[in-house]
């Protein structure tokens, strides 16, 4: 399959997100076709470009982070200073010969650089704009400080993970940064150019992080606003499963994951196992298992104890039992054979960076498979390409931009 | 004129199961037609608690509800003959078809993709499983618990000294449902060109992947292994004690916890802001000290980012005596306040700090009330009125919302049946009678 057949082929997206719930959303119409111009600027580069993890044993670089390369596959980069005015102009005429215009910058940035929704119309009528700020373009928080790390608190979903007796701290990462935040501003913008396409119409879409995230805990909303009740942190416990946990395996820091959901999986599970204590009649029921969580929990334990994570997964799959390891990121990389088998990372040649691992997009089309199209660019990579190809600007232009400081 | 969502010329069929009803929500509150095909005894995620007043029915489960909104339902049994007619005559007419089957279980019905493409070449049919439709993995059972696990995330959450914490409320459900959303609506673009549909493929494992957040890249690039700290800022030493770096992570307050993250050079108001204010409040002790105000100054990125995240914590150790001792002042003050006055007041000064919201917090949030974002969804049937979250986007021109509550099990069976199939009385009578629908 050729890059000619992938769906989104000839849409060009004028990139000015950074971070990342923008970036990752963009890097999702590369993978299947489409030209993502990513406008970034020496002056005041994407922070993700000096941010860990970067090749060790080498002096850090712009170019060189994961943090941000991961996220910005196959992208054309173009060096503009929005701080001058011709470098907004330019932005403008880069928006006129573009399809979708990303942003989500703090609300009030692009007004300020003159790039309203109302002006862009003026040069590309259909526009599809999309803008993700954090809490919302209006509202009486709307200029609050913000950053993925306080959407998982203020969104709820950090009260109701974990163990009960321990604080609330969340996920461990900016959760909603990576799948969910880009994947409902994808969502609405795919939906968006369907919706052009038979019409002819673009639109603005807003993408408020707060609110794409509070989606993600909608029935503790719903237990709240129609009960009147809290959910309490239940840890890795499931109120209608039993055993549904993660128990202790060979090694330092190994655990992998059982659930059983019903009896058919209850008797796989046992003869897996295979111990007398599995042939109690307290465990025989859901009730039973449940009234003796804690007991059964250390059973459970003391058997996996003595076996390696993925030993356990495979007998109890054997068995028809769901079971996994609690995978690092060194095993889903080095040690998953069902990833590797997939090819899900994409391993590719980065000028600066060598050869890198690159997530692979999180669907897949049957026929025309999307996916990195390329590594992450230098910054500036694709400057002279953008102004000529796609701006239509002569040797002389670019000259006078470059002695102007408009592009860096 | 009506107003009208961006996939309101979208017919999709939704078959059973829990971890694809999100993306059928999402189709659905765009304006598609989105059928539920459950069977006769009800989507397994009926079952689900919590209910409505605890009533444990079909038609009260508060989990069905937050995945199913604007959704038509028809009941129909697969395993029958007269099931799999129908639904063939169904696919037939759709644009889309959405499966959480395990792989080649619809093949075996003569309903698998192959099949239904026959009649129907532009049909979009999307499988969603636990680790995808192909691989050594691929026969594996899946839950939400298994997924996450195998995929990395869940090694990142929670204290090092507990198990690895699985995140609330099936997160795996929303991401590969997200994905699948976004791999349909790309094979419906590609449709516009091509004339033909396709079939789209998700794993739950690889669409949750990319919630590693930078864990991948740090192996990849440096061989570091990221482990779960617990709390953003805590870190464990060898000796098995702790410290944290002030001003940065989860603090006790007087009305539950907030999340602070002051100090941190480009992110916010700095440490002396806080100071400040602890000082304006009688509560700043000694801070407020040349001494003091000297050792905040001396605070940059790469001294934070190394205290954050590296391995390498030797240059650490003769700073965490001040510390504690200044964490010990912040956390004093924090909990003489409630997290919303800590919010509201300290947002106001550039501090970056969010409540822990509870539930209820998030329902009484000042922010998304203004911005009408959640909507008051009438259930004549419970006799109550429920405050729904509203769609995750907002399309300014096609616009996105629950446009019907949830369904009732089978509650459109007759207007799909005998309205749109053309069935008669006798044949819908004839198929309850034998538990088909």
């Amino acid at each position: 399959m050729t890059s000619d057949e992938l769906p989104l082929k000839g849409i060009r997206v004028a990139d000015f997100t950074w971070f990342g719930a923008g970036p990752i959303f963009t890097m999702a119409l590369a993978h299947y076709g489409a030209e993502v111009v990513r406008v970034e600027s020496q002056v005041r580069p994407d922070g993700l470009r000096l941010t860990q993890p970067m090749p060790k044993d080498r002096p850090p670089g712009i170019n060189l982070s994961g943090y941000y390369n991961n996220f910005n596959a196959g992208k054309l980069s173009f060096a503009l200073n929005l701080g001058s005015e011709k470098g907004r102009e330019l932005a403008l005429r880069l928006i006129a010969k573009s399809d979708i215009v990303a942003e989500n910058f703090t609300p009030g940035t692009f007004e300020k650089w003159g790039l309203t929704y109302e002006r862009i119309l003026q040069v590309r009528p259909d526009v599809i704009m999309v803008r993700e700020p954090m809490q919302g373009l209006t509202g009486p928080h709307r200029d609050f400080a913000g950053f993925g790390a306080v959407i998982t608190p203020l969104a709820g979903i950090s009260y109701l993970s974990g163990l009960p007796q321990r604080p609330p701290v969340g996920l461990g990462t900016n959760y909603t940064d990576y799948v969910v935040n880009p994947g409902h501003a994808l969502v609405a913008t795919l939906a968006a150019l369907h919706y052009r396409n038979r019409t002819g119409k673009g639109q603005l879409i807003e993408v408020a992080q707060f609110e794409s995230s509070v989606n993600v805990v909608a029935v503790a909303l719903l237990e709240c606003a129609a009960n009147g009740r809290l959910p309490q942190r239940l840890g890795n416990r499931l109120p209608y499963a039993c055993p549904h946990g993660v128990y202790r395996c060979l090694g330092e820091d190994r655990w992998v994951a059982i659930a059983v959901f019903n009896d058919e999986q209850w008797q796989g599970f046992c003869r897996a196992v295979g111990e007398e204590w599995t042939r109690e009649e307290r465990f025989a029921t859901l009730l039973g298992r449940k009234a003796h969580e804690e007991e059964l929990d250390r059973l459970i334990e003391s058997w996996t104890g003595q076996q390696e994570a993925e030993e356990v997964m495979e007998r109890l799959q054997a068995a028809g039992v769901p079971a996994g390891v609690v995978q690092s990121a060194a095993d889903t990389l080095d040690r998953d054979p069902h990833l590797k088998a997939r090819g899900y990372y994409h391993f590719l040649e980065h000028p600066e960076a060598g050869r890198t691992a690159y997530d692979g997009p999180g669907f897949r089309l049957s026929d025309t498979p999307g996916g990195p199209r390329g590594p992450a660019p230098l910054l500036g990579q694709h400057t002279q390409y953008v102004c000529k190809q796609v701006l239509g600007l002569s040797d002389d232009d670019i000259a006078d931009l470059v002695a102007e400081g408009v592009l860096q | 004129m009506m107003e009208e969502g961006p996939l309101s010329d979208l017919r999709v069929l939704e078959l059973p199961g829990a971890v694809g009803a999100y993306c059928g929500k999402l189709l659905a509150d765009l304006g598609a037609d989105v059928i539920k095909v459950e069977p006769p005894g009800g989507d397994p995620s009926r079952r689900i608690p919590p209910f409505f007043h605890d009533d444990p029915h079909p038609d009260k489960s508060l989990y069905f509800f937050a995945f199913n909104t604007s959704k038509r339902s028809i009941t129909l049994d697969l395993d029958s003959a007269d099931g799999r007619a129908l639904l063939r005559r169904l696919a037939a007419r759709a644009d889309v078809l959405i499966e959480t089957f395990p792989p080649g279980h619809l093949d075996s019905l003569g309903l698998g993709y192959e099949a239904l493409r026959q009649q129907n070449p532009g049909l979009i049919y999307c499988s969603i499983t636990g680790f995808g439709l192909w691989g050594p993995h691929a026969h594996y059972r899946a839950s939400d618990l298994i997924a996450v696990a195998m995929s990395g995330m869940m090694y990142l959450a929670g204290f090092p000294e507990d198990p690895p914490n699985r995140p609330y409320g099936d997160q795996s459900h929303y991401c590969a449902s997200v994905q699948a959303c976004a791999g349909i609506l790309t094979a419906l673009i590609g449709r516009q060109r091509s004339g033909r549909g396709q079939r789209v493929e998700v794993s739950m494992q690889e669409a949750l992947a990319m919630n590693q957040e930078t864990a991948m890249q740090f192996w990849d690039l440096r061989q570091e292994l990221r482990r779960r700290q617990g709390d953003v800022g805590r870190r464990v030493l060898p000796d098995g004690s702790w410290f944290r770096v002030p001003g940065i992570g989860t603090y006790e307050c007087a009305d539950g916890y907030v999340f602070l993250m002051v100090g941190v050079p480009g992110f916010g108001a700095p440490l002396s802001v806080l100071v400040q204010w602890m000082d304006q409040e009688g509560m700043a002790e000694d801070l407020t000290s040349p001494q003091w105000q000297q050792a905040f100054a001396q605070v940059d990125l790469r001294l934070i980012t190394q205290l954050l995240v590296s391995a390498d914590l030797s240059q650490a150790q003769e700073l965490i005596p001040r510390f504690r001792y200044v964490d010990g002042i912040i956390q004093r003050f924090v909990r003489s306040k409630r997290k919303q006055e800590l919010y509201e007041e300290g947002q106001r000064r550039g501090l970056l700090v969010a409540p822990v919201n509870t539930p209820q917090d998030v329902l009484e949030n000042r922010q998304l009330r203004e911005r009408g974002f959640f909507q008051e969804v009438e259930h004549p049937e419970l006799g109550s009125v429920i405050a729904y979250p509203g769609p995750p986007y907002r399309l300014h021109g096609t616009p996105a919302r629950i446009w019907r509550r949830p369904p009732r099990l089978g509650e459109h069976n007759r207007q799909v049946y005998l309205g749109e199939l053309g069935l008669t009385e006798e044949e819908l009578a004839a198929l309850a009678g034998a538990g088909i629908i």
